[in-house]
């Protein structure tokens, strides 16, 4: 599959462990994906990707969890990825930070590059890619520390050079809007926190090592509709500075913060084998109030799923 | 008895609540009398008070005769002398012996020292490995192999060091006799490398994946993430495995009385031989110690001792455990 996406690398995003000059502005010379395949209806062209899928399969052993994902994320938007559950979505995204790494038997076929930069390339260090590419997990996951060390925790492990932590920290905290709540306990124990504070906690520890991407794994799917509220409000602010991808079960929550929403779902074939794949991929706007697939429809009105 | 039950509603007008019950009573009262879960319950608390009879048990039946031996000898001699001679002499008098038992204690810990010397590095670095890094298949075959480390008689310990290790180690040490405290200690070493190792195992592997995975997500490599926050969180766990090894450690008997010697005298050269307070127990008792003997009171009195240092060791792990206790 590789030979049909002759895709130049752009020279100045290496994310090879060789290169130790790391790239805080986002590239310029975003490679565009040629036509979409036949699954993909764009309203208004896919956007300039910061990553772009193509043809993506990812396997779990022999069992194909997700294929026929060809799509692109656009720089400082948001995208949100619906679907109902099983539907790979989840898969999607963590493929895309190469989380899938840790699951053993996981596979990835088709081509994830980010910047251009096939990140599933041999000479690519995952390292390199996950600081690039953060990720915020369904439950709050903070660590046994304090608060400092947990947001200190991603520039220390990745030798970040940085003149001065406590500033790291308190930008990061203050992007998460958390800072003026903690900012005289910094000290304390993570788990003091409220849900709702511990996951405004790990998107400060995400933003921390100045990723280009974040991606979010139904991250308000364990709190409450206030908490809710202000990590939605709080990814609407990051968009300014970040690229979002949002796995989300709730569709008003992609409604209300995503510029553009893909929906998964999975069909069995003939021998029974349910497989994900990307449905529709459009504006968000188009996909809430005009649907192209009747299934799309079906799903968002309620009817299915 | 069967009417009290009755729900009475006819709280709002509104209809914001149901109307109140009006349908066939209920008997929500026991309706048997459940004898058989009383009787589990009694043999389970049974099982749970026999460990605290026993050892109030072991602690009364130290009294008498301790209380013989210190009526002979002063708790400070005892504590603080550095001499034992207690099997030397004339089985039945008092006064022709040394009561100093320092030198079995210096002899226990600089053996416990050396075990953990090669224990805690090895069962540590194994326990890493089963937990972080070794695929499912290898861990699977590995850990019981492991544990079986920990089935072996002790005796078997101790022919080990006796025959192989202290040849082994004669080659790079001056031994001035076949008895030294360098060669039980290593061995002793390895027979808690399964202790350690599979508890440690325990507790790291209990940390939960979503922590793990947090800490790749930043993107930190394995290495970072067992040292950084898989080690930290099961630290309260891998503490408590040390103690549990250094409990075995200092109650160990076969070993240091097969290869440590039965010399008690007061030196910390692990090349030379050192006899243990259980070495020296297990000398006298199965050789002849007379009932009622000064030396056959000794045996108490370092039993006791041995009671007592274990308790503490207990104490601090249990503060140590609760120190180190991360909630996740």
């Amino acid at each position: 599959m590789k030979e049909q996406t002759p895709v130049t690398r752009a020279e100045h995003t290496s994310v090879t462990p060789t290169d130790d000059k790391p790239t805080d502005e986002p590239a310029a010379a975003h490679v565009r994906l040629d036509a979409p395949s036949s699954t993909l209806r764009p309203v208004d062209g896919a956007p300039d990707g910061v990553i772009e899928l193509r043809d993506l399969e990812v396997f779990y052993g022999d069992f194909r969890a997700v294929k026929d994902v060809t799509m692109g994320f656009g720089s400082k938007e948001i995208t949100a990825l619906i679907g109902p559950s099983g539907c790979g979505k989840s898969t999607v995204l963590r493929c895309l930070n190469r989380m899938n790494d840790l699951v053993p038997g996981a596979r990835v076929q088709g081509r994830v590059a980010y910047h251009g930069v096939d990140i599933y390339e041999p000479e690519v260090d995952v390292i390199e890619v996950r600081r690039r590419i953060g990720m915020v997990f369904q439950k709050p996951n903070p660590f046994p520390k304090s608060i400092f060390d947990n947001v200190a925790y991603g520039p220390r492990v990745t030798g970040m050079k940085t003149d001065n932590m406590d500033e790291v920290v308190e930008r990061a905290l203050r992007g998460a809007a958390l800072w003026d709540e903690v900012k005289d306990k910094l000290k304390q124990n993570a788990f003091g926190l409220s849900g709702g504070q511990q996951q405004r906690l790990c998107i400060a520890r995400a933003i921390a090592t100045s990723p280009e991407v974040i991606l979010m794994d139904e991250p308000c799917s364990a709190l409450d509709p206030i908490a809710t509220a202000k990590i939605e409000d709080l990814m609407v602010e990051l968009a300014a500075t970040y690229t979002i991808i949002i796995v989300t079960h709730n569709m008003q929550q992609a409604a209300r913060v995503s510029q553009r929403t893909g929906f998964f779902t999975a069909e069995a074939d003939d021998m029974g084998h349910r497989t994900g794949r990307l449905v529709e991929f459009a504006t968000t706007e188009h996909i809430f109030g005009n649907p192209t697939d009747s299934r799309t429809e079906a799903y968002i009105t309620g009817r299915f799923g | 008895m069967t009417t009290r039950h009755r729900t009475t509603g006819g709280l709002s007008e509104t209809g914001g609540h149901p109307a109140a019950w009006q349908g066939p009573e209920i008997d929500l009262t026991p309706q048997r009398s459940r004898v058989g879960e009383k009787i589990i319950r009694a043999g389970l608390m049974g099982s749970a008070l026999l460990s605290v009879v026993v050892t109030a048990g072991i602690v009364l039946s130290l009294l008498t005769p301790l209380i013989s031996f210190f009526s002979n000898v002063g708790v400070g001699e005892f504590l603080f002398g550095t001499e034992w001679t207690a099997a030397f002499g004339d089985k039945f008098t008092w006064d022709d012996k040394s009561w100093g038992v320092l030198p079995l204690v210096v002899a226990t810990f600089m053996v416990t020292a050396i075990a953990l010397v090669v224990a805690v590095p090895l069962g540590l670095g194994a326990a890493i490995y089963l937990s972080e890094y070794a695929s499912e298949r290898a861990r699977k075959v590995l850990k019981p192999v492991l544990e079986l480390l920990a089935g072996i008689p002790t005796v078997v310990y101790g022919f080990l060091a006796l025959t192989i290790i202290t040849p082994i180690l004669g080659a790079f040490f001056e031994f001035n006799s076949i008895y030294t405290a360098l060669s039980p200690g290593i061995v002793m070493g390895f027979m808690i490398v399964p202790t350690i190792a599979s508890l440690s195992e325990d507790a790291m592997s209990a940390v939960p994946l979503a922590l793990r995975q947090g800490s790749y997500a930043l993107g930190a490599n394995r290495m970072k993430t067992t040292l950084r926050v898989v080690f930290p969180a099961a630290l309260s766990g891998i503490v408590a495995a040390i103690v549990l090894g250094i409990s075995r450690a200092v109650g160990e008997t076969m070993i240091v009385t097969i290869a440590a010697g039965s010399k008690a005298h007061l030196t910390f050269d692990p090349r030379e031989g050192a006899q243990t307070m259980t070495g020296f127990i297990a000398q006298i008792a199965s050789g002849d110690a007379p009932q009622g003997s000064p030396v056959y009171y000794s045996l108490f009195a370092v039993g006791a001792l041995l009671f007592v240092i274990t308790l503490v060791i207990n104490m601090i792990s249990i503060r140590l455990v609760r120190k180190y206790r991360q909630a996740y």
